[in-house]
């Protein structure tokens, strides 16, 4: 096995994102997410071609005009960071190059097609249900919010009953 | 007891600034963990699905218990209060929205090959197929928004309030940690088993690690020692506390009730929790007679906004479930309705001839609430100089009725 598909034991990265998590619990009162912060990038790109619509919005226009503006929230730092966290990881461990991750039997554009649908699925989802698997699933589900865990098990049964009708994207 | 150390949402100005750059350095320690687990890569995610690789679960689950039991012990020991730390962090629960957006969110994870965070995480280092995952999210987030005002009764509908398992449960949370984290450590040995079975169908997978490698053990000596010590704290006086479900409920005297069942009763909404022989016998003015069993069926979020005040026999062991999703105000009768015979149903002892006006208008009033709420006829006060003897009339036993 080359170097750079030699990962962390799960039980061992476990631990330690639980730790960064209980950090974030305990020093600021705030948890992990990421889909928060794709909503609000989101926005401010809205807000350029349509300012008007973005005022009078019922979702986008508190965003805009409650403190100061898009990007002054702490899920929009929070995925900063993880870009960054994500990007030093993958270099130091020699994983930092460009392209794309899909099965044998898939053509990549038909694994970006996916991708984008997927995302757009995924976008949608988290703004019904208040957060994704970050900030839902792993920080509500660690406070054993009742909803947060319904939410986990509801993913999980998404992604098996799917799994089958996309096998073709991934083995 | 404070809520936490630095609390986000309230730091102000420059110490917000800072607040924000521990969110970076938060999110840097997210990231670079989720990377070094395999999860910028889409291969290594799926794989779940197809039970070959359960590293997902194993991670996340590792992290949940890691720091659900953590966040336990640290409450357990009095250094944070577990309910108004967890109300900050976690939305409310919405049951419908939240069981649809998961499975919708499944299906766009089996998909994509990412969630959203771990498309972040794929981006950074260098995935395209990230890149346009996160690209999707944040238009699927766009149209969300825009279809949201549409769907609002939906987007609202399960309304449970803030809600945690070990009040559904009505078990401590401690308790609830250690089952969790026992559950938890059962399923990834479940998981191995499955990872060895499923690997072995199909050719070319290099095989899992078996039996108890030191990771595992050290994993769960973690687990199941911080949820024991959360455990242990439960046997320390007054560090947990009372029961946490009760966190939220604002105590009433029976002083302060009986002036505004008299003045405002229709702000209030007055439930008797005792049992059905004990209230029809006697009860505070206009309160209905539940038993706790049977609050579900009371039609609490017909209270519209006033203020539901629970009476028990004493003082409330912890909050009836259906009380819980009510959400607005909740009060308890402190020391149960025994105070409140004690204070409104007896009528208050003689005053002294010295009573200093002070006292002799606190005395009038509570004979006059005496006398409303028992129809005994008001004693009149003692002359300030006269030798007023007369005792207060004797409070009639009142046989039910709403007075």
């Amino acid at each position: 096995m080359d170097r750079s598909d030699r990962f962390w034991n799960p039980y061992v990265a476990g631990v330690l994102l639980g730790c960064v998590l209980l950090g974030s619990f305990l020093v600021m009162g705030k948890g992990l997410g990421a889909s928060g912060a794709a909503n609000r990038l989101g926005a401010a790109g809205l807000d350029v071609v349509a300012p008007a619509h973005v005022d009078a919005h019922p979702v986008f226009g508190p965003q805009k005009h409650e403190g100061r503006g898009f990007f002054d929230d702490w899920l929009v730092f929070e995925v900063l960071g993880v870009f960054l966290g994500g990007a030093v990881a993958a270099y130091s461990a020699g994983r930092l190059r460009v392209g794309v991750i899909k099965g044998p039997r898939a053509s990549t554009a038909a694994r970006l097609a996916a991708a984008l649908v997927g995302g757009v699925l995924m976008g949608v989802a988290a703004r019904m249900a208040r957060g994704c698997t970050s900030g839902q699933a792993l920080t509500g589900g660690a406070v054993m919010s009742v909803g947060s865990w319904v939410f986990m098990m509801a993913v999980f049964g998404g992604g098996y009953a799917m799994a089958h009708f996309v096998r073709r994207l991934w083995t | 007891m404070f809520a936490t150390l630095f609390p986000f949402d309230s730091l102000l100005a420059g110490a917000r600034e800072l607040g924000l750059v521990v969110a970076v350095a938060v999110g840097f320690g997210f990231g670079f963990v989720l990377e070094r687990a395999g999860f910028g890569r889409a291969s290594k995610l799926t794989a779940q699905f197809y039970l070959t690789d359960m590293t997902v679960f194993k991670v996340m689950f590792g992290a949940i218990v890691t720091a659900m039991t953590g966040l336990v012990l640290a409450s357990g020991l009095g250094l944070v209060d577990l309910v108004s730390v967890s109300e900050g962090i976690a939305s409310p629960t919405f049951l419908w929205p939240m069981l649809a957006g998961g499975f919708l969110l499944g299906v766009g994870f089996i998909v994509s090959g990412y969630c959203p965070g771990t498309s972040a995480v794929a981006t950074a280092s260098g995935n395209l197929d990230g890149l346009v995952t996160f690209v999707g999210v944040i238009l699927g987030s766009l149209l969300y928004g825009e279809v949201q005002p549409l769907v609002q009764g939906f987007h609202t509908s399960g309304d449970l309030g803030p809600f945690f398992l070990y009040q559904l449960l009505g078990l401590p949370a401690p308790v609830v940690a250690l089952l969790v984290a026992g559950m938890a450590m059962g399923a990834f040995l479940g998981a191995e088993k499955l990872e060895r079975i499923f690997s072995a169908k199909r050719e070319g997978l290099p095989a899992p690690a078996v039996g108890p490698t030191p990771a595992r053990r050290l994993a769960f000596a973690t687990f199941g020692g911080v949820a024991a010590l959360g455990l242990a704290t439960l046997a320390f006086p007054g560090a947990s506390g009372a029961d946490p479900s009760l966190a939220r409920v604002l105590p009433v005297s029976a002083a302060e009730l009986a002036e505004r069942v008299v003045a405002e009763p229709w702000t209030l909404r007055v439930i008797d929790l005792r049992g059905e022989a004990a209230c029809a016998a006697a009860r505070v003015p206009g309160a209905a007679c539940v038993s706790p069993e049977h609050l579900g069926e009371a039609g609490l979020d017909a209270a519209d906004g006033r203020t539901v005040v629970l009476v028990g026999e004493g003082d409330l062991a912890g909050l009836p479930l259906a009380a819980r999703a009510y959400r607005g105000p909740v009060m308890a009768l402190t020391g149960g309705f025994a105070a409140w015979k004690a204070y409104a149903l007896t009528a208050p002892a003689p005053l002294a001839a010295s009573a200093t006006p002070v006292e002799r208008a606190t005395w009038g009033k509570r004979a006059a609430l005496h006398a409303q709420l028992t129809g005994a006829k008001p004693a009149a006060a003692p002359a300030p100089t006269g030798g007023g003897k007369a005792a207060p009339a004797r409070p009639k036993k009142k046989g039910g009725g709403c007075s």
